[in-house]
């Protein structure tokens, strides 16, 4: 599994928990977009959006570039690709044990099975 | 935090429940099945009672990394259930069930891993989740198709 870094998993995980912030994902998802574009979109305040935006933010999910006056909003999937990448890496891992478990009991057999022939 | 499971492993093994139990407990096959393929050496320290500890330590190229955990539940040899630790897993204590079921000449082995951060959000957030990763696909695709590094 080499070394996994959960370095902000959890800022990820909190960041798409919320159903505005998932809506925010997904309106980036499809192009760049301006704040006031994003915020023009949900029937709550643009002070509660510029809120929802920055905890995006601080999970490295969102992007934001300043253009004059426009603040630019770009999606980085790649954190939550990592989350989700994360049980994966565990079904792996669990599923090979198993199967070294089984290698072991047959090696296990066969050598107590030889014996006994003896 | 009766989440649903968080994942499941099955596998059926031509072994008696008993013997599959043991090799959990067993810090000599322990040490053999429980390494992944990069691992140079195993150590494995196992207080095998409940309230106890155990410390399964796999030397890899990259380090050591260590996995710890407390066991909950000893029931030779129908169910084994520990706490997991380990740089995988998160800060939090994750909980193993390891289930032993009897079939004809052989064991089924159900593993449960619950409590681990992200599959708790997969659970209490299915719909919204399973929407980011079909969007990230998609997402991925179109920077690839685009030539985006």
């Amino acid at each position: 599994m080499g070394e996994y870094r959960n370095t902000g998993l959890d800022a990820v995980l909190g960041a798409v928990a919320d159903s505005t912030r998932r809506a925010i994902i997904a309106r980036l998802a499809a192009s760049d977009a301006r704040v006031t574009e994003i915020a023009a979109g949900f029937p709550i305040s643009l002070n509660s959006v510029s809120k929802h935006i920055r905890m995006l933010e601080r999970a490295g999910l969102v992007e934001r570039e300043v253009i004059g006056r426009d603040h630019y909003l770009s999606l980085n999937a790649k954190p939550l690709a990592e989350a989700a990448d994360w049980i994966d890496e565990y079904r792996r891992f669990w599923t090979g044990k198993l199967a070294a478990l089984e290698d072991f009991i047959k090696h296990k057999h066969q050598t107590t099975g030889k014996r006994k022939k003896r | 935090m009766n989440a649903a499971p968080a994942l499941t492993v099955r596998r059926e093994i031509a072994a008696s429940a008993e013997e599959l139990f043991d090799a959990w407990l067993d810090p000599a096959s322990l040490a053999v099945w429980m390494r992944p393929g990069d691992t140079q050496r195993t150590d494995i320290q196992v207080d095998a009672r409940v309230g106890g500890a155990f410390e399964i330590v796999m030397h890899t190229p990259k380090g050591a990394v260590s996995h710890t955990g407390t066991y909950r539940e000893i029931s030779r040899p129908h169910r084994l259930v520990f706490t997991w630790n380990s740089p995988y897993a998160g800060q939090t204590d994750s909980l193993v069930t390891v289930e032993f079921h009897p079939r004809r000449g052989a064991t089924e082995i159900v593993l449960t891993h619950e409590g681990l951060p992200s599959a708790e959000m997969v659970a209490a957030h299915r719909g919204g989740w399973s929407d980011i990763l079909v969007l990230i696909g998609k997402v991925h695709e179109k920077e690839r198709a685009a030539g985006v590094a």
